[in-house]
């Protein structure tokens, strides 16, 4: 009985030993190979960046803009433009979305107002190029180009796979040569600028704008373009270049966009026509609504409350700009409206215009930006 | 059963002691990279005038001393000093200085056995991970380590200084990467690979004038190695008189000189008639510089050289001709 027992125990000993070993061989080995996975991963995370890039650079134009209004700076002249918000002069990057010759790109480098635009192809050849429409909201707009076929159109990552941390890759041609400039960062966010835009911390700046902004696998993202939450003014945002928060409008989606632009159409923000007032208990007042505006046609009265767009409830003012900040004019929004104690839903159709102004008041058209005085 | 402890522990302890240093290896594949350039980079106090600061950061580049940082006003004052990782402080002096790289050499009366080599060559393609180690905003104090910022190589480009694209005389090649060092401080500063080589040298802030934002920007390190074995690239000089250009197209100029470049008349029989440019052509790229307006067309021209072949591309109603024009003496015709 005792050595069957010792046995055993013996046995039980070794036993463990031999697991013992087991598990230090594979605990030495396992994070060796873990770590040069991970050090691999890192160290060949370039190579990927450059295969993405190069996927994507076929699609990928070179815009050029000559002419236009605003003035450049004198000879030796430094400063006489102040701060960051001076157009490129120099070529813009646009990307290609469809084979017959539509190019997307952001409407920053039009901002001069230029007579006559370029477009250079990743084949060197160069084509004279419209201005179609262009969407306001998202700064971005379509140029076209004729007698060509066949170019190249990049697919685009799909808006619902997108994860915050996944890889982004920024791309442009801003600052001349042959050569474009590559950024790399990460997804920021998904949903920014009323669910407009997907930020990143891949560099955006004048070098880029209009340029894609792709995933590991070159597919593109969306169109890099200055955005802010707080003015819709074509400039605004830039001054966030280079700062880590850098917005692409995705091109997953953009099809209902791209027809419209095709057709010349310029897409603005909507507006329901009311003059919104605080309320207690949730929702926002109506104060006002303005005669012959889609609010009164869908028979909005003055004292209702707006407590849901779309279905989605609304808690106050803010909330309410930042949910019609996603439609524009010409969108048809459900509202659910309560009256007294009576709750209904009315259809409005957005007309040009916004309801709730940004909270900065934007420079009146025609007046010069302030320029700040130097210290 | 007796030796199976002992085998045990030291079975536990090996374990233990493999998954310390693995533990470190594993969570920061840079780590080694950053120790070795925070050891050989150094911050760097002068004067300040205004709003130029006068600190800045500098790179170890030999066993003796020697120190190269960027250009800046922080060079010009009576005492310049050198602070090292650890703490201690060494008077610099300027030894030389490159007005072509912006580029300053200073050496320090101490031994630094441990300084960056510069390559001859290349070190890094675009897309490839670098850090910048520098001294921005003057955040390092006494005896701390100098900032890293993580980025890749945006591109190895030309900064064109002719044509005032940039404010800056250099006019090398420059790597462009998405680390920001565009800040006060960092010129001056080491931009190293993953596995610890230096790329460049981090130059003095710069604005592109086309687009008005700052470039975050090295110096090559095989220009930096130029610079040391004293064969740094000439400033373009001047070419010598060689005659006016002379094409033969009179602009259309009514509008002023930030109109478009539309052709008014073109001299019969001169190149640009014989190239085929007509009345009416907007011209769009001349030599090498693309036009935008009267105002560059005018620059360009003076860049021309007499008998040189240039191209020259115009709009023609909706098409894109590119025509090829010898350039002619002024005196010529």
């Amino acid at each position: 009985m005792k050595g069957q027992k010792m046995l055993s125990t013996d046995f039980a000993d070794w036993r463990r030993l031999g697991w013992l070993c087991l598990c230090a061989i594979a605990l030495i080995v396992a994070p060796a190979v873990a770590d040069d996975d991970n050090r691999a991963g890192y160290v060949l995370a370039p190579k990927a960046f450059r295969a993405a890039m190069g996927k994507v650079m076929p699609s990928v134009v070179t815009i050029e803009t000559f002419g236009g209004i605003v003035a450049r700076p004198k000879k030796g002249g430094r400063g006489q433009i102040r701060g960051i918000s001076k157009p490129g002069e120099g070529p813009t990057t646009g990307v290609i979305v469809s084979p017959d010759g539509y190019i997307i790109t952001s409407t920053y480098n039009f901002i001069r107002k230029p007579a006559i635009i370029t477009v250079i192809l990743d084949d060197g050849s160069q084509h004279v190029a419209r201005l179609l429409g262009r969407d306001d909201t998202r700064k971005i707009c379509l140029l076209k180009i004729d007698g060509v076929k066949d170019l190249p159109v990049p697919p685009a990552a799909p808006v619902d796979s997108l994860r915050v941390g996944q890889w982004s890759v920024s791309v442009g041609v801003g600052y001349g040569g042959d050569d474009p400039a590559m950024s790399v960062g990460i997804i920021s966010a998904r949903n920014r600028i009323f669910g407009k835009a997907v930020q990143t911390d891949a560099n955006t700046s004048p070098a880029n704008y209009g340029g894609p902004l792709i995933d590991i696998e070159g597919r593109v993202i969306g169109i890099c373009v200055p955005l802010s939450p707080r003015s819709g003014q074509t400039a605004a945002g830039v001054e966030w270049y280079d700062s880590g928060i850098g917005f692409a409008v995705p091109l997953d989606g953009a099809d209902r966009l791209i027809d419209q632009m095709k057709k010349g159409k310029v897409i603005v923000p909507g507006r329901i026509g009311v003059m919104p007032k605080a309320v207690k208990g949730g929702g926002v007042g109506i104060n006002k609504v303005v005669e012959n505006s889609p609010g009164a046609k869908a028979g909005i009265k003055a004292n209702d409350v707006i407590i849901a767009v779309n279905g989605e409830k609304i808690l106050d003012l803010m909330q309410l700009r930042s949910k019609l900040g996603r439609y524009v004019a010409g969108d048809t929004i459900k509202l659910t409206i309560k009256r007294g104690d009576k709750e209904m839903e009315v259809e409005v159709t957005l007309s040009k215009g916004t309801d709730v102004p940004a909270p900065k008041r934007p420079t009146p058209p025609g007046k010069k930006i302030p320029v700040p005085k130097k210290k | 059963m007796m030796l199976t402890r002992p085998i045990q522990l030291t079975i536990v302890l090996c374990l233990a002691l493999s998954t310390a240093v693995q533990a470190e290896r594993k969570d920061n594949p840079f780590a080694e990279a950053i120790d070795a350039a925070q050891d050989r980079c150094v911050r760097l106090y002068g004067a300040g005038i205004g709003r130029e600061k006068g600190y800045a950061s500098g790179i170890i580049v030999s066993p003796s001393g020697h120190i190269i940082t960027a250009q800046g006003i922080y060079l010009s004052g009576a005492r310049l000093r050198v602070a090292m990782r650890d703490g201690r402080i060494y008077e610099a002096k300027v030894e030389r200085r490159s007005e072509s790289l912006q580029v300053a050499l200073l050496k320090i009366d101490a031994k630094t056995p441990k300084y960056f080599e510069l390559s001859k060559k290349a070190v890094v393609t675009k897309g490839d991970w670098v850090m910048s180690v520098s001294n921005a905003f003057k955040v390092a104090d006494r005896g701390e380590a100098l900032s890293v910022n993580l980025g890749v190589i945006t591109m190895r480009a030309q900064l064109d200084a002719r044509h005032r694209t940039q404010d800056v005389d250099y006019d090398g090649d420059v790597l462009m990467f998405d680390a920001i060092t565009s800040n006060p401080g960092a010129s001056g500063g080491a931009v190293v690979t993953a596995d610890g080589k230096l790329a460049g040298m981090i130059g003095k802030l710069i604005a592109s004038t086309s687009t008005n934002t700052r470039l975050n920007y090295a110096v090559p390190a095989d220009q930096l190695r130029k610079f040391m074995d004293g064969e740094e690239p000439k400033k373009v000089q001047p070419k010598v008189a060689e005659g006016d250009p002379f094409l033969g197209i009179r602009l259309f100029k009514l509008s002023g000189k930030r109109a478009p470049a539309y052709v008014d008349r073109v001299t019969s029989g001169s190149p640009a008639a014989k190239a085929g440019i007509r009345k009416d052509d907007l011209v769009l790229v001349l030599g090498s510089e693309v036009v935008r307006s009267v105002r560059d067309y005018d620059e360009a021209f003076k860049e021309l050289h007499p008998g040189d072949e240039i191209e020259i591309v115009v709009r023609r109603k909706n098409t894109i001709v590119r025509l090829s024009v010898v350039v002619a003496k002024e005196s010529d015709e």
